[in-house]
């Protein structure tokens, strides 16, 4: 039997404050509402209250992002939305447009970044939310994803080729920044 | 070590997801490119940004009420899953079983509250069959009293309930079958207890029934609960195995190589009892009224646990999460003949590797070595084999070929093909199907959709000219993918069934009208006429008011056209729903969860009028020692007999249906040409000679010898053709024999196999080029490309 450092609650509790945010932000990705990705993340962690710790320690983040996403998928099926621009995106992207000098320079590069990860398909954007956002590895989000880890090499490639592609000539700049 | 410096691999190295090793590599190669130096520089400041950047989305948190919940979960002793208990409590199982109904797990009930109406009777019948143990059969029925008196609000059901199945003290249980009955009971009246006329279930083997593990469970446990000699974890889109390729880049350059592995047959992965408790015998086909009731009540009973890995989307199976695996194929080796002159297989109509093949092709990948069947690579394509002449011989026509062997010019290469008799259109009913498929997300699973979709092939390749197929899909929106086709085009239906995928949600109520507006369209007279719906049943948009459907049905009925449905899944089958779907629609309902069943349901069933002309066909070679020095058999690894079991009547083998063609090659070595047997010492005490007989020296090169019982039969006929080589180059040979080859070689080059002689991908192109003939619906030019594709990829590497 594994010795656990903490607590069950302790453990939970700082599971919850590690990946409550991580996670909200990954289920809207997916159901496209704040108040189902709400519901989506309580019950992954309501599930993690009953999952047996010596099998999740370890691989929390994986587990968690897995069961996350499998809620997240279902109650999109339920609600019948198809992909939608996370809420308040659209405006993250309109507001980060302007701002004086260096930091217009800088905040236009990033909003060129995120319209072109924005613009990716489905898959690659959630394959790059996980390595950029969550720092999953890409083994890890193979798992998650349900995909190979060749796929997911290859949903990476492609999506920083892309957004590579869009950045062009501000790449140098933001190299020397 | 040397590794290949391409996007992907410098990708990877910028992420850090190379190994120590590699990282080396690509260090030291960096070193003599500054093409690829200045790349790794731009993913570099591009990862910086895209990690910076993200999506913008703004900061969202969980409401104090939902962190309170989960704290409160958390101190709340007890409830932790405990591994399932190998002893078997009747209790116990159908509590699992219930659980499952109730939803899909317990972590399904937001679904059921938001369909409510459509819960199943499931709970219900628990508590009304009195078979929970005594204590808990008490609370429940005080709970749905209470409930009755206080006319308890109807909101939600605690959005989760963790049942512990396992544990019958836990108290969780009785509230929620108790809720649910009184749900259910709310909504549709309280059903009587005579309505349930079955006994209690049986106690099963401890094997077979082990109680069910509801939450987190190891694919291992898994394993040993059910007593599953084969591997859960064969996924339904995953392909890297966590445990065999634990690390990307296990191969140097990089292309994520699969471990040896073989993909099975999907009976054999374990749609089978194998993955998948069935608790008692599979569900018999409900036929008629009576029957369906007795089958939905069966497949209550029945319906098997949550199963491998993936077949719940809310089991997470860690580490060994979700893969997909293949055995190893050995490929046959040549065999010199004075060793062993007989070569015996079953033959084999599959084909499936080609659809996976495509697969990988098309996104980009070449396919693991062991998911390509060579011999259902070949068998992928018809080819123009004259069918039988007199039917008193033989229900099929044998055609062998012989030429030399395009890889190895200095072989000669053989093909056998059978041809299947077509039965004339008008000696048996033709039928007009529409398959009305729910591609709904839910139906994802493999024991769902992908096992329909073989169900189907199944059917598929038992049909003819004169009868017709159409397939209706529904998930959010409806629409007919496949229109109403002559069932010959069997390329057509089967490529529109491969592109079958789920997703969205369920309007049954639209492709219900749809699939009968094509089988009315495409009415038969005098045939068969039947929309068969294939569906989990959790129809959630549209028509979706019970009452509304069922009338819908009635009314269509009248048509003449039929419905039969088939369930599938486990996790939110909506039962009495279809089950009274089928009874409106003159049809009967079907519970489908293995593919054996799906095939006795589709085929042998249903499909009593779509003919098997011969079963347990069983093909023997004999070579002559005289003409040739060793042969091989190209593919049919898994389909391999021993010499006596051609004799056998006993031994299993292929069925052939009405118009199908086989084909199988043999690579052999003539008797001039020389040979090394592998591995063996000459032996010390015998002349390896063979005394030859008098027929050896007539020339023939061959016998080929086939076996096969009437389709009814349970003694087999014995069929037997000299063959003689008339010494064709394969330059002269006929557009499908090389074709044929093609096919074949270029299956080796994906294996990398040994024997693949000269082939290469151009050679390959050439030859299917050559062999392409007529190739009505397309299907070798799709080929070609896909060989194109394949040479593109590998020289990408």
């Amino acid at each position: 039997m594994t010795q656990h450092k903490l607590s069950r609650p302790a453990w939970i509790r700082a599971a919850l404050a590690e990946f409550e945010a991580r996670l909200l932000r990954y289920a809207t990705s997916i159901t496209g509402n704040a108040d189902l990705a709400r519901d989506v993340v309580q019950d992954t962690f309501l599930r993690l209250c009953a999952a047996d710790r010596a099998k999740v320690e370890g691989h929390l983040a994986p587990w968690l992002y897995t069961v996350c996403r499998n809620r997240a998928l279902d109650v999109r099926k339920k609600e019948g939305r198809m992909n939608p621009l996370a809420e308040g995106q659209a405006e993250a992207l309109a507001d980060s447009a302007a701002g004086p000098g260096d930091v217009a320079t800088q905040k236009e590069t990033q909003r060129l970044v995120m319209s072109a990860m924005a613009g990716l398909p489905q898959d690659q954007r959630e394959a790059c939310r996980l390595k950029f956002q969550d720092n999953l590895s890409y083994r890890e989000i193979s798992q998650v994803m349900d995909v190979s880890l060749g796929t997911v090499s290859n949903l990476i490639t492609r999506a920083m080729s892309h957004v590579r592609a869009e950045l062009g000539a501000r790449l140098d700049l933001a190299r020397e920044v | 070590m040397t590794i290949k410096l391409n996007e992907e691999t410098l990708t990877a190295y910028v992420l850090g997801e190379l190994e120590a090793d590699q990282v080396a590599a690509v260090k030291e190669a960096l070193k003599a490119n500054d093409t690829a130096r200045c790349m790794v520089e731009e993913l570099r400041a591009t990862a910086k940004l895209m990690g910076e950047a993200g999506f913008a989305e703004p900061a969202i948190a969980l409401s104090e009420e939902q962190r309170e919940a989960i704290h409160a979960r958390a101190e709340a002793p007890g409830n932790v899953v405990k591994p399932p208990i190998r002893r078997w409590r009747p209790w116990l199982a159908v509590a699992a079983t219930l659980v499952v109904i109730a939803g899909g797990a317990m972590v399904l009930l937001p679904a059921l509250s938001r369909t409510r109406g459509f819960v199943t009777k499931g709970p219900m019948w628990l508590a009304e069959k009195k078979m929970l143990p005594p204590e808990k059969q008490a609370q429940v029925d005080e709970l749905v009293q209470t409930m009755r008196e206080e006319g308890v609000r109807r909101e939600p059901i605690q959005r989760f309930f963790i049942a512990d199945v396992n544990n019958p003290d836990s108290n969780v249980v009785p509230e929620h079958i108790a809720r649910i009955a009184y749900e259910q009971a709310g909504a549709e009246g309280v059903p009587t207890a005579d309505k349930m006329k079955h006994p209690a279930v049986p106690s099963e083997s401890p094997a077979q029934s082990s109680p069910v593990p509801l939450v987190e469970t190891e694919g291992l446990t898994w394993k040993a609960a059910a007593g599953s000699p084969v591997s859960p974890s064969v996924s339904r889109r995953g392909r890297v195995s966590g445990t065999e390729r634990a690390r990307l880049g296990v191969a140097t350059d990089l292309d994520l190589k699969e471990a040896p592995r073989q993909e099975v047959q999907p009976e054999a992965f374990g749609y089978d009892a194998g993955n998948q408790i069935t608790i008692g015998q599979p569900m018999p086909v409900a036929a008629g009224k009576s029957a369906a009731l007795e089958g939905r009540m069966d497949s209550v009973r029945r319906l098997p646990a949550p199963g491998p890995p993936h077949d719940d989307p809310y089991q997470v199976y860690w580490p060994g999460h979700n893969t997909e695996s293949y055995d190893s194929i050995v490929e046959n080796e040549f065999k010199a003949v004075t060793q062993e002159p007989l070569s015996t297989f079953s033959i084999d109509v599959d084909t499936a590797s080609y659809a996976n093949m495509r697969r990988f092709l098309n996104q980009g990948t070449l396919p693991p070595p062991d998911a390509v069947r060579i011999e259902e690579l070949v068998n992928y394509f018809a080819y123009d084999y004259a069918p039988p002449r007199d039917l008193e011989k033989a229900p099929f026509a044998s055609h062998v070929t012989v030429a030399g062997c395009p890889w190895t010019p200095e072989h000669r290469l053989v093909r056998i093909g059978l041809k299947g008799w077509e039965i004339p259109a008008g000696e048996r009913p033709p039928t007009n199907l529409v398959f009305l498929v729910d591609v709904s997300g839910s139906m994802g699973p493999r024991n769902k959709l992908p096992l329909l979709k073989e169900a189907m092939k199944l059917l598929a390749q038992r049909l003819g000219e004169s009868d017709r197929v159409a397939i209706v899909v529904y998930a959010g929106s409806s629409g007919l993918v496949l229109p109403s086709t002559s069932g010959d085009n069997r390329q057509a239906i089967l490529g529109a069934l491969d592109r079958l995928q789920s997703g969205g949600s369920t309007n049954g109520g639209e492709g219900i009208e749809l699939a009968y507006n094509v089988a009315i369209a495409n009415y038969i007279e005098g045939g068969v006429n039947r929309v068969i719906l294939a569906t989990d049943g959790d129809f959630n948009v549209g028509v979706t008011n019970r009452g509304d459907l069922t009338r819908m049905v009635e009314k269509k009925a009248k048509s003449g056209v039929f419905l039969t449905i088939l369930g599938f899944g486990m996790g939110n089958v909506k039962d009495a729903t279809l089950e009274e779907l089928s009874n409106k629609g003159n049809g009967n309902y079907a519970y489908i969860d293995t593919l054996k069943e799906a095939r006795k349901v589709l085929v042998e069933e249903m499909g009593a009028n779509l003919v098997t002309i011969a079963k347990d066909v069983k093909i023997q070679v004999e070579f002559n020692p005289a003409e040739v020095r060793a042969y091989r058999l190209i593919g049919y690894e898994n389909r391999m007999l021993a010499a006596e079991d051609f004799n056998d009547d006993t031994k299993d083998a292929g069925e052939i249906g009405a118009g199908h063609t086989v084909t199988a090659l043999y690579e052999i070595v003539p008797a001039g040409v020389s040979f090394t047997p592998r591995g063996v010492d000459p032996l010390k005490y015998q002349q390896p000679k063979p005394a030859l007989s008098e027929t050896a020296r007539t020339g023939e090169l061959m016998t080929l010898k086939l076996r096969y019982k009437a389709p009814d039969g349970d003694k087999s006929k014995l069929l037997v053709f000299p063959v003689v080589d008339p010494g064709l180059g394969y330059a002269q040979a006929e557009p499908d024999f090389k074709f044929a080859a093609s096919v074949a070689s270029f299956g080796m080059i994906l294996r990398h196999s040994k024997f693949a002689g000269r082939a290469s991908f151009d050679s390959v192109l050439e030859l299917a080029e050559e062999g392409r003939g007529e190739d009505v619906h397309g299907y070798r030019a799709e080929f070609i490309d896909l060989v194109k594709k394949a040479k593109r990829i590998a020289a990408a590497r």
